[in-house]
């Protein structure tokens, strides 16, 4: 297998980027299959650089209830849109079988979106005897843990 | 390619391992990235629906709930609608003075009535015009601040 150039004894001192593209190319395809499946519901653009979210695992479960509002006429309970008259009826039928302490709607809404359209979406939720929900964000890299 | 066992010229049997071993730890490195970005989220409560029967009299206002209020036209952030606190674009002055009020409240005991919890309850009301971000930004700033919990006021938002 040896390359001889030139002399006899002359070492190769070309890199081999065979192995690189290889697992570049591993990279790339894991990926492209893993982005697609990673993604629950609609994008929407949350809030970011947050300091100080509670963590809650909750959130990627798929019993939890999440309304997302990525624009300021649209609700979503996962892929499907409801309008805002029929949204109270779903989150009613999703929450029927659960706990007390678990009864807690998600949202996750864009930032460019008015309040008052999230205020709409709340005023639904709290018609179903639910108290508490959750306004998903992302938290700042490195921002400390908060004390609950 | 014949392999010739027990001659001179006998084939050593080696696995070469390392394009395994690169393999396994691209994967690695990926799912470390991948892990930590867990979901957070802020906790709210938004008070029940106000029921038609129900006497309104009858519910005494708590003096110590704090309610944060946000100024439409120029963005600026109240509490208990006199103090005014900085704007949307720096909550900072807003959680130093939360911050001042809850430990105020510990080293006077201003308990929750009938626990011997401090009140930390704050409110938080905006016009329905108000971005969402802006919003969860004062979220995060009365959080931070160490307020729990966090109330939404729902009914009579000004547009």
């Amino acid at each position: 297998m040896a390359m001889t150039v030139g002399g006899a004894d002359e070492y190769n001192s070309e890199i081999n980027v065979t192995p690189m593209v290889d697992v570049m190319l591993v990279l790339l395809i894991i990926f492209m299959i893993v982005t697609p499946l990673l993604q629950q519901g609609v994008s929407v653009n949350l809030p970011k650089e947050m300091n100080s979210p509670d963590e809650d695992p909750d959130i990627a479960k798929d019993t939890s209830v999440i309304v997302a509002i990525p624009d300021n006429s649209n609700f979503y309970i996962g892929k499907e849109p409801y309008p805002l008259d029929t949204l109270g009826e779903k989150i009613n039928r999703l929450m029927e079988n659960k706990t007390p302490d678990k009864r807690i709607v998600y949202i996750k809404s864009g930032i460019e979106v008015d309040y008052g359209t999230v205020v709409n979406a709340v005023n639904e939720i709290r018609k179903q005897d639910i108290d508490k929900i959750g306004l998903v964000a992302d938290k700042k890299k490195g921002a400390p843990a908060q004390p609950q | 390619m014949g392999m010739s066992s027990g001659g001179s010229k006998g084939a050593t049997p080696n696995i070469n391992v390392t394009p395994l071993i690169d393999v396994l730890l691209v994967l690695l490195i990926i799912f470390m990235v991948i892990t930590p970005s867990k979901p957070t989220r802020f906790e709210a409560k938004v008070p029940a629906e106000p029921k038609p029967d129900q006497q309104q009299a009858d519910i005494k206002p708590n003096p110590l709930t704090l309610v944060v209020t946000v100024n439409k036209s120029d963005s600026k952030i109240f509490l208990n609608k006199e103090k005014e606190l900085g704007d949307i674009s720096d909550t900072k002055p807003l959680s130093d003075e939360l911050s001042r009020l809850f430990k105020e409240r510990e080293a006077n005991g201003s308990f929750r009535e009938g626990t011997n919890e401090v009140e930390k309850t704050v409110f938080i009301k905006s016009p329905r015009s108000v971005k969402y971000g802006d919003v969860v930004k004062i979220i995060d700033a009365v959080k931070l601040a160490g307020a729990s919990p966090v109330g939404l006021q729902i009914d009579d938002l000004s547009e």
